[in-house]
């Protein structure tokens, strides 16, 4: 069966510190028209500092436990809102990874699960609220829905950037509740959420690591 | 711009925020509004935090540390075997909340925010195992939605490696929210603090000291009101401006908007107003015991807590509702806003009672 070694944790999310390097300056831009136009440095940043901090963290043999303490390091390298969200998505999908050694399909399923419940325990959003918690959730749930024995990974992903796809159209019709983005509520309809974006984003990083 | 609580604030850059050539820029930029001009003792604005925790380090030795190499993991320098740690935080500019609070029978350690801001997770966390002594660590803070989420992500932490938690927020302050839960937490963590504080010193378990902290915060509610705003150092001039006649009844100490802006109101008046909200929010019935804490908020002079004081103690005694202990000085500030706020806490029981009067030293505060 395919896996992922603990040793090659750094490069699973190497691709979505790439990814968020590349998309920058668009997030930026997104943030600017509804919000305080720093989303784009906020994830560049905390992914940046990602594959370094899982180095730092390592827990042997022990995934789980070595994302929960990424998370929570990751939190004070960028301690807004969104990075705390995402900080604690990973914290959580780690939790539900729990002390494995190495990341099958099931595992990759139960990190992008827990991934959303985390953005959600903490954020304190639902579905429909025009957050990330749109695209991450689509994405979880497009994931466990194609689940099974035998598929691979790299189909496990392409589901789930496929859900975050349909989370990020979504947000299109939905007016914004949370954050600085709540004061423009009337611009929003027809644009997509720049949150949910980040999140189609962060499964598209995830994603090309098993397109090498 | 950044839309924070309310207020707009503009990022400016402070480094030559003492020059003339910089008040007359601040003064011409807004001449609209008419905004105070900060006048503090202070070194570089931005190590304004870490030089008071310097300060407080060098004063105290014997009785506090930090963890690490972290100015702002602030502890006791004891623990004692076996006791339950209460761990509290926030940002600075409270003094002597949060920090002020740990010490003998009152609390372990305290995670420091810069001013007005949430400390990190990772602070708290590294603190509480520090402190943590084999019986489980109690998180106790403000309600505040940054602070929330990172005490959450550090209890997580703390209970993957074993440890036990639980959580209380004190949720005060009666006029900023209808809604209990949502409400702000000021000046009556106090009684949170010295019940939960007492309970953890008589060896109670870590769920006998979450219910102590419980039963207090069921029963405590605070109004307060300020005259002038206060100055982040990092900013070098107040969010907003409170006119020559104008107060803000309802603001938080944050500077958070209060209810209502109007003519500065007489002590009698205010504390009829305070006490008004107050029981209306939780009865007293005439015959039951309640502590007063009178908290003065920075700026304003021990004369006048003690005015409002007398006022506050005369509308309770027309209700027949007695005043068992009063506390007058500075609890919660918010560095140097002028105002005060009135706490009620209400003595459920004798339990109650026996925390509350329990003797207390910590380097900012000593009951005996």
């Amino acid at each position: 069966m395919e896996c992922i070694r603990q040793d090659q944790l750094s490069e699973l999310f190497q691709g979505v510190a790439d990814i968020f390097a590349e998309k920058m300056d668009e997030l930026c831009a997104m943030d600017a028209a509804m919000g305080d136009g720093d989303l784009g440095i906020t994830m560049k940043k905390g992914f940046a500092a990602l594959p370094k901090l899982i180095s730092e963290c390592h827990e042997e043999n022990n995934i789980g436990k070595t994302l929960m303490k990424t998370g929570m390091k990751m939190a004070s390298t960028v301690p807004s809102t969104m990075g705390t969200l995402m900080a604690s998505g990973i914290m959580e999908g780690g939790k539900a990874v729990g002390a494995a050694s190495v990341i099958g399909p099931k595992e990759l399923c139960a990190f992008l699960t827990g991934f959303a419940a985390g953005i959600q325990k903490r954020g304190k959003c639902n579905p429909g609220d025009r957050t990330v918690y749109d695209a991450v959730s689509e994405a979880a749930k497009k994931a466990e829905q194609v689940y099974n024995e035998n598929i691979s990974m790299k189909d496990i992903m392409e589901a789930a950037v496929l859900g975050a796809y349909q989370g990020v159209e979504a947000t299109k019709n939905m007016k914004p509740k949370f954050g600085k983005a709540a004061v423009f509520s009337d611009k929003a309809i027809g644009v997509a959420d720049q949150g949910a974006v980040a999140g189609k984003y962060l499964m598209e990083g995830l994603l090309r690591f098993f397109n090498k | 711009m950044n839309l924070e609580n309310g207020h707009i604030r503009k990022k400016l850059n402070f480094s030559f925020a003492f020059s003339d050539v910089s008040r007359e820029i601040i003064m011409k930029n807004h001449n609209r509004v008419k905004v105070r001009i900060m006048k503090k003792i202070i070194n570089v604005p931005e190590n304004y935090t870490d030089d008071m925790l310097s300060g407080i380090y060098a004063a105290h030795a014997d009785k506090v540390k930090y963890v690490n190499d972290d100015l702002r993991c602030y502890c006791i320098a004891q623990k004692k075997p076996g006791k339950v740690a209460i761990i509290t935080g926030g940002g600075t500019g409270h003094l002597p909340l949060f920090l002020g609070y740990v010490g003998e029978n009152m609390l372990d350690g305290c995670a420091v925010g810069s001013v007005f801001q949430s400390p990190s997770s990772e602070q708290i966390y590294n603190i509480a195992k520090e402190v943590e002594a084999g019986a489980g660590v109690l998180f106790l803070y403000g309600n505040y939605t940054g602070d929330i989420m990172n005490f959450d992500m550090a209890a997580e932490m703390l209970e993957m490696d074993g440890f036990q938690t639980r959580s209380i927020v004190g949720a005060d302050d009666v006029l900023s929210n209808k809604d209990k839960k949502a409400r702000r937490g000021v000046a009556g963590i106090f009684f949170m603090y010295k019940c939960a504080g007492a309970k953890a010193a008589l060896m109670g378990n870590l769920d006998e000291v979450l219910a102590a902290a419980s039963k207090a915060r069921d029963n405590t509610r605070t109004v307060g009101f300020a005259l002038t705003p206060c100055i982040i150092p990092e900013l070098g001039h107040s969010n907003f401006t409170l006119g020559e006649n104008e107060m803000a009844f309802g603001m938080g100490i944050h500077g958070e908007p209060g209810v209502w802006n109007g003519p500065i109101k007489t002590a009698d008046e205010l504390a009829k107003d305070a006490v008004n909200e107050i029981l209306e929010d939780m009865p007293v019935s005439s015959g039951e015991e309640v502590c007063l804490l009178i908290n003065g908020l920075g700026a304003t002079s021990l004369e006048e807590l003690y005015i409002l004081s007398g006022s506050v103690s005369r509308l309770l005694k027309d209700r027949g509702i007695k005043i068992y202990r009063t506390f007058v000085g500075e609890f919660a500030t918010s560095m140097e806003m002028a105002g005060a706020s009135v706490t009620i806490c209400r003595i459920a029981d004798e339990e109650m009672k026996q925390l509350i009067d329990m003797p207390v030293h910590t380097p900012f505060y000593t009951q005996v």
